[in-house]
């Protein structure tokens, strides 16, 4: 069964990553299963093609991470959001909400 | 003396962060395997279906080791020496009334641009120009039964 694929705009993965993290800390592949959890396997994820964009978020200081060891007792790293990151956070979802509305009332005009 | 040092810090700097993401990244493939194997898959299956949902391990590890070398300590303490090298050198240059010491000024003030400049090009990296490499997040219309399916 081919899946019929629509690529979001950019920056979306990133809202998701700060949303999933804004709960708790987690390591890269708790992000990526949340996500697909909370869509409902609906939004799909490229895992590796995540990491570029957590150390890039790392760097512009959204998040930070520390090592530590996961539920079955592997060490991992683990990200969690930093205090920019929660303003940042905010900044977007209001960013989304706007878009989202702006264009449903362009679709519901025509 | 002081330029093996450096190179030699830089080196175990990189070698370090290299190992750091290769394990992080194996981390996330473990995982995947043994979500696989929990749902029935043989190893081999599970292995084999949790690469290819990874992507390109190479290319991603690169990525993210470019990053990190572009966010190092050394490299933020280099910055912030070549900001002060540059605030020295304009200072000398306003404020020096003898034609010479302004000179001094102008040239701490090129070697702070001309290092700050070839900090940026060291930053960059090929990839962030190739097709294909950005993060992809997609809609799915029809749920996906299992990534060994596809």
């Amino acid at each position: 069964m081919a899946n019929e694929r629509t690529d979001l705009m950019q920056g979306t993965l990133e809202l998701l990553i700060l949303n999933t993290l804004a709960r708790e800390s987690m390591h890269g592949y708790g992000i990526v299963q949340r996500i697909h959890d909370a869509a409902e396997d609906l939004l799909k994820v490229e895992d590796g093609s995540l990491y570029p964009a957590l150390y890039r978020m790392e760097e512009r200081g959204w998040i930070k991470s520390e090592w530590g060891v996961s539920e079955n007792n592997r060490r991992a790293k683990f990200y969690k959001l930093t205090s920019r990151g929660k303003r940042k956070l905010e900044a977007e979802r209001a960013n989304w909400n706007r878009i989202s509305k702006a264009i449903t009332k362009v679709l519901q005009a025509t | 003396m002081r330029i093996a040092i450096v190179n030699l810090l830089r080196r175990t700097h990189r070698k370090k962060t290299a190992f750091e993401v290769d394990e992080e990244l194996q981390f996330h493939i473990e995982m995947l395997e043994r979500k696989y194997a929990q749902q029935g898959m043989s190893d081999a299956h599970a292995k084999s279906a949790a690469l290819r949902r990874f992507g390109n391990f190479e290319r991603v590890k690169k990525q993210c080791v470019d990053i990190s070398r572009r966010n190092s300590l050394l490299r933020r303490i280099l910055k912030i020496s070549l900001i002060l090298i540059a605030l020295t050198g304009l200072a000398i240059h306003t404020l020096s009334l003898d034609y010479r010491v302004a000179r001094i000024g102008s040239v701490l003030i090129i070697i702070a641009v001309s290092g700050r400049l070839l900090l940026y090009v060291r930053g960059l990296s090929p990839w962030i120009f190739l097709p294909g490499t950005q993060t992809t997040l997609s809609v799915v219309s029809d749920t996906p039964k299992d990534a060994a399916r596809t």
